[in-house]
């Protein structure tokens, strides 16, 4: 008995014991809303309309084409805003057809113009009318009899159903109602959530859905409707995660497509995007195999070369796979998959696949940590050859990233990008023109150039999408944009312009929320600006529980700044332990900039134990590798740190010539803080030269002791910018005793006044002034 | 008491008499409509049940009809069939005053299984059972709303003899087979010991644990008490496919033709017969048929993969395994095959995800294991490899051929000693299972062991390998040269004292767990 139950599943799609996806072979098919279009269509080009009503409607036109079916309602309301009066003729014309016969929907269909003899109207054969009028009558006329006779049966509930809702449910539709009152004798919990569902999509959908398009459509999408459904929202996971569907939804629009047709292979794909978004990767691989699965079989039955595209699509599906592991960190799966990829490749002579093999083995290198510059070399001379310009300037920029960190001349960097970036015009690639900016502000920030950087971070920011469709996506949630909305938070943090900052971050925090892909950029960022302020005002307790956190997201840097802080709290063993710890990871993993910031760390250990010579071979080397690899602002650091060290030395006026090298680039690029303390610097060495003593009366070089007190002031200024308390307070004590050194009593007393003043404020004993840089 | 209910029933029984019997013609035409026409009036019972049943079966093929006529390839989900509603409301009605018979409870169950409301499905399929219990239709419904062996111990059911067939049934469909063959031997004890149904329950039950000659032995003896049965009788023609048995099939495949050709199980077992005569468009052909028959035929779609294979059709077989596993994602044969497809295409961490899948949904299966093991020795992932290739011997190696593959991986990495324990333990498992298998490999491990006890100074052992290698044709040569050396190494050994050496060389050899003499008592 069973078993006659499970037999009455047919599947009519299938011949042969295969399942087709288009029986037909059409894509479209005629719906009651679809007819309801082709009524409109209709009365436009049939009736008079006025221009700026006609302009309304003409821009309704390809939504309504591509969108998934409305109901009746929801149809006519949208038109009635554009033109009542058109509006209204298509309600006649439905209700002409609903309320008459079936020969009053043939005759419709008969008297719509046809596409070939309508040469001067919309209509016209080529037009996106004509087209989809060609489709609608081409998909009536394959109908059979009884196709045709269910067609007009769902018109009739189409139109009457709308008509039934603003009157009482009970009258219109008996069974229904009797249905609901019947299925409260057995309220289980099954039944209230199944009437619940029913109501749920008997509800009209809300209007604003029909203007945001990527609502969650429901019911059957037609074959055109999906695949716009589709790249529309694969297209937004690219480039704006946000105005995607929650990860939930897309899933339970993706099943609902899914369960419509089975054989929808793209709907796979999109599926494992999705997955990858929640780092779901058991469904990811699962739905990446399924889709290949699906793509081996299609690809087969329409190529004429039936192998090659067949052999293709199975090098691609292990290329693919080895991406999916590689975004997991399963590196060694990866590998293996990516080999498996190159030997299909290489069997069948694709070079162009076997060249994003390569260019995914550089990067599975790079990933690993291993050293791949060749093989990037290699593999551009391989797009060259190719002609695959993506790949090659994509390779470019890895090549010139890492030129950049092995410290190549900068006019070599400049000149490759610039000469990639030409390409990317040519063929508006406008991802690696994103890229390039973003790489260019980077390189900038770490030659301290920070107006550049600025400037390059601006132009990324204001450039407008040069994608040929865009779903009024303004901005891209891609990489390039967080980098570079991440460096101008930064730029402006050093500035002193905290709150520019926070509402940069605030936008970031929108346009990618914590749970995406490149959140952990911008977060990182953001708790090294909080981190830097903190100390820059001495709130040591403050700074010290950013560390773990920055610790979780980047390991290196998290050891440098725990370092930092166990050097502020004195506890310089462990300071000291760790640096090391972190100067032979950097020197194997060749990141430069942190081996030099260990380096002046280091010194400022020896400092706070007065051996300030021991210091200066530290210090000197810092300052060549910073040279070497034009870091600037580090450079200037070094500097700094380095006349500092001949200052305790008793040598204030070599202390001064080194810090006129410095001076300049410090004041054109530098960070307000390094300003004034660059500033301060320079007073406390004109005050040695001029021979100040603490506590001690006498005659001073007057033209030195000017320059004392103007670069006191400076550094006033510009600590105060930065409220930055601490040093304020410092800068304020040396003015006191220099001005009465000088014997400017009433300028001694204000700010003496001053001193006093931030000293009950702060609460807290004044570390040595002398001993700090 | 029972008389005073009784007696109505017949009354009404009569009354309906002529009407119910017309309605039953029409039923049986299949003309539902005009059978529901004609007893809309009546009050019997039974006239009610087929009332009911004959607009929920006109609903039914209303809805296949309409999914041949749909406006659309994408609204065939929607088709739905909507006499359902009607009659759920009216059942349920009935059903709250307590009208309902053992049938049309059936009935309300089917209802309410097909609108996807299973809580409540079972129990009303549970209420007819007990109104009811010999209908086994029922049983057979409750059976596919039971998920799990709790979900089974938490019905009440009526302690019914047919309790026990339905026991045994859910036992070997929870695939608890050794229950399932106790619960049957018991029916088979308590008289049922001519049931055609028990045996060949027993039969399939044998199958699902691969235990063919039992299997084949209970299929014989149902041939022979059921001559003409057509059910099960693909399960019979799997068994003689896997054993090779070209005449039995030839003899079962015209056979069951002459009984009804257009029946599922008989195009599947033509099938098989076709795909053991290397046939195999025919065989595709034929599972084609099978699956226009009934599309939910998951047998077939795995079995068309496994002849698209044979045809090197990679793409087609992939399409009929995807196909099987959209039926059932259970289906181990269909990821299996799908592995073994990708396998072909020479992408072996491809197929890896495969397998695993396989592997998942038969723990203890060693096919899978092994395959496993080949794929990851391909990918040089040599501890994953010998890890699955141990696993398959421990779980029981069907095909004999996990530890010689083991051997060899260990012989390539040069770690001897496993390696001639696993050749020692292959040679053990190969004689032990007494029949001659085709691509035993026996003389490479005598080869392999003889060389390996002369390189560790046990000459008596390897001189026994050595005179074993002589049996093969392959290794003779290799057996005489390495008999001679001994001799000449014992030559030369023989004027120390020989018999210090042996003992003191046992030592020295590493970790035996067999003692190499055991050979003896497996030979031949």
């Amino acid at each position: 008995m069973a078993s006659v139950h499970e037999s009455l599943y047919f599947n009519p799609m299938m011949t042969n014991g295969v399942v087709h996806a288009n029986v037909f072979g059409i894509k479209d098919w005629v719906s009651p809303y679809k007819i309801s279009v082709l009524a409109l269509l209709y009365e436009m080009t049939s009736s008079k309309i006025t221009l700026p009503e006609r302009r309304r409607l003409n821009k309704l036109i390809l939504p309504l084409q591509q969108g998934p079916d409305l109901s009746l309602g929801q149809f006519l309301k949208t038109v009635e805003e554009c033109c009542p009066k058109t509006a209204y003729a298509v309600k006649l014309r439905l209700h002409e057809m609903a309320d008459g016969e079936l020969k009053d929907m043939e005759y419709f269909f008969s008297t719509l113009p046809t596409p070939f003899t309508a040469f001067d109207s919309e209509a016209y054969k080529t037009s996106v009318v004509g087209l989809f009028m060609r489709h609608m009558l081409l998909a009536y006329n394959k109908l059979s009899f009884s196709q045709v006779y269910k067609l007009y049966k769902s018109l009739q509930h189409y139109y009457h159903s709308h008509y039934a809702k603003p009157t009482d449910g009970q009258v219109c539709v008996p069974t229904l109602a009797a249905d609901d009152s019947d299925m409260d004798l057995t309220s289980t919990e099954d039944t209230v959530g199944d009437r619940a569902d029913k109501e749920e999509l008997d509800t009209p959908l809300h209007e604003s859905e029909l203007r945001c398009d990527n609502t969650p459509s429901r019911g059957p999408l037609s074959q055109k409707q999906a695949e716009y459904f589709l790249s529309r929202q694969a297209y937004l996971l690219k480039n704006d995660e946000n105005k995607a569907l929650r990860p939930a939804a897309l899933q339970e629009e993706l099943n609902n497509m899914l369960k419509f047709n089975p054989d929808f292979a793209e709907a796979h794909y999109l599926n494992y995007l999705n997955s990858m978004r929640v780092q779901d990767i058991f469904l990811s691989a699962h739905s990446l195999l399924h889709y290949f699965d699906r793509l081996i079989l299609s690809s087969n039955e329409g190529k004429s070369n039936g192998d090659e595209g067949y052999g293709r699509s199975l090098r691609y599906a292990a290329l693919n796979l080895a991406s999916l592991h590689c975004r997991f960190g399963h590196y060694q799966q990866a590998d293996l998959a990516l080999q498996e990829a190159i030997r299909i490749a290489q069997e069948s002579n694709d070079h162009v696949c076997l060249q994003h093999c390569l260019s995914w083995l550089y990067t599975l290198e790079h990933m690993k940590g291993s050293e791949s510059t060749v093989l990037t070399q290699d593999s551009v001379k391989m797009a060259a050859h190719f002609c695959l310009p993506y790949l090659g300037s994509l390779d470019i920029q890895s090549l010139v990233q890492q030129g950049a960190m092995q410290g190549k001349a900068a006019h070599k960097l400049m000149d490759a990008l610039k000469d990639t970036e030409i390409l990317h015009w040519k063929h508006s690639l406008s991802e690696l023109i994103e890229i390039s900016l973003a790489q260019t502000t980077s390189i900038w920030r770490m030659y301290g150039k920070s107006t550049m950087a600025l400037q390059q971070a601006q132009l990324l920011l204001n450039m407008s999408s040069l994608e040929p469709v865009n779903f009024g996506v303004h901005q891209n949630n891609t990489e390039a944009f967080a980098v570079a909305l991440c460096h101008l938070a930064e730029l402006h943090a050093e500035q002193g312009l905290y709150s520019a900052t926070a509402e940069i971050f605030q936008h970031l925090k929108e346009q990618f929320p914590p749970h995406t892909q490149h959140s952990k950029l911008w977060m990182l960022c953001n708790l090294k600006i909080q981190f830097e302020r903190h100390m820059n005002n001495r709130k040591y307790h403050l700074a010290e529980p950013l560390v773990k956190a920055m610790s979780a997201l980047n390991k290196t840097e998290g050891l440098y700044r725990k370092a930092q802080v166990l050097k502020a709290l004195n506890r310089s063993t462990e300071a000291y332990s760790i640096l090391q710890q972190l100067q032979v990871h950097c020197e194997k993993t060749k990141c430069t900039e942190i081996i030099i910031r260990v380096m002046l760390s280091t010194a400022e250990l020896h400092w706070e134990s007065s051996s300030f010579s021991t210091a200066l071979p530290l210090l000197l080397q810092a300052l060549a590798l910073a040279r070497q690899h034009h870091l600037q602002s580090l450079a200037s650091e070094g500097v700094l740190h380095l006349a500092f060290t001949q200052l305790m030395l008793g040598i204030p006026g070599q202390a001064l010539t080194v810090l006129h090298e410095a001076m300049e680039p410090i004041l054109a690029h530098g960070a307000v803080i390094d300003k004034g303390r660059a500033m301060l610097l320079a007073a406390r060495c004109h005050m040695a030269v001029a021979g100040f003593r603490l506590k001690e009366q006498g005659h001073l070089g007057q033209h030195s002791a000017a320059l004392a007190v103007d670069g006191l002031n400076e550094a006033e200024s510009y600590f105060s910018r930065l409220s930055c308390k601490e040093r304020l307070r410092d800068v304020h004590y040396l003015q006191a005793q220099l001005h009465r050194s000088l014997g400017q009593t009433a300028q001694s007393n204000k700010s003496a006044m001053n001193f006093r003043l931030l000293d009950q404020e702060l609460q807290s004993p004044a570390p040595p002034v002398f001993m700090q840089l | 008491m029972f008389s005073y209910h009784c007696l109505p029933c017949i009354q009404e029984d009569a009354q309906d008499l002529d009407a119910f019997t017309l309605a039953k013609s029409y039923f049986d035409l299949k003309e539902y409509d005009r059978a529901a026409y004609f007893l809309k009036g009546c009050c019997s019972q039974k006239a009610y049940f087929l009332y009911m049943y004959s607009r929920y079966l006109s609903g039914e093929k209303k809805k296949d009809d309409e999914t041949v006529d749909s406006l659309g390839p994408l609204e065939k989900g929607q088709v739905r069939n909507e006499a359902l509603r009607e009659l759920r409301v009216e059942l349920s009605k009935k059903h709250t005053a307590r009208e309902l018979d053992g049938f049309t409870l059936y009935l309300y169950g089917v209802v309410l299984r097909k609108l996807d409301l299973l809580k409540e499905a079972v129990e009303v399929f549970v209420e007819a059972i007990q109104a009811l219990p010999l209908h086994w239709g029922a049983w057979l419904e409750l059976s596919n709303l039971i998920t799990n062996i709790e979900m089974l111990k938490s019905l009440s059911l009526p302690d019914c003899w047919i309790k026990d067939f339905f026991m045994a049934h859910m036992y070997t469909e929870l695939q608890m087979i050794k229950e399932a063959l106790q619960k049957y031997q018991n029916l088979i004890e308590a008289g049922f010991s001519k049931s055609t149904y028990i045996i060949s329950q027993i039969a399939v039950a044998y199958h699902n644990i691969r235990d063919i000659d039992q299997a084949l032995a209970l299929f014989n003896e149902l041939r022979e008490h059921d001559p003409y049965r057509i059910d099960n009788m693909d399960t019979f023609s799997n068994l003689l496919y896997v054993k090779s048995m070209k005449p039995e099939l030839s003899y079962l495949a015209h056979n069951l033709v002459e009984i009804d050709k257009y029946r599922v199980e008989t195009c599947c077992v033509i099938g098989n017969y076709y795909s053991l005569r290397s046939q195999h468009e025919k065989a595709a052909l034929y599972f084609q048929r099978a699956l226009k028959l009934n599309p939910r035929c998951l047998g077939a779609w795995t079995l068309m993969g496994h002849e698209y294979m044979e045809m090197k059709n990679t793409s087609a077989a992939i399409q009929a395994y995807r196909h099987a596993i959209e039926v059932n994602k259970r289906d181990y044969r269909a990821w299996y095959g799908l592995g073994q497809t990708y396998e072909i295409l020479k992408m072996p961490f491809y197929c890896l995800y495969y397998y695993r899948k396989a592997h998942q949904l038969r723990p203890n299966d060693s096919r899978m294991l092994v395959a496993l093991g080949e794929s990851y020795e391909k990918l040089s992932q040599q501890v994953e490899a010998k890890k699955c290739y141990w696993r398959a011997y421990s779980v029981g190696d069907v095909e004999k051929m996990a530890l010689l593959k083991l051997a060899k991986l260990h012989e390539q990495l040069n770690e001897s000693d496993d390696a001639a324990q696993c050749y020692m333990l292959y040679i053990q498992d190969i004689f032990s299972c007494g029949e001659q298998l085709e691509h035993a490999e026996v003389s490479t491990a005598l080869r392999y062991l003889g060389q390996y006890y002369f390189k560790s100074k046990l000459y008596d052992e390897a001189s026994i390998c050595a005179q074993r290698c002589c049996d093969y044709n392959d290794a003779r040569e290799e057996g005489k040269a390495l008999l001679r050396q001994i001799s000449q190494v014992r030559d030369q050994v023989e004027t120390p004292s020989a018999d210090l050496f042996t003992p003191l060389s046992n030592i020295n050899t590493p970790v035996r767990r067999v003692s190499p003499l055991n050979l003896i008592s497996f030979t031949p």
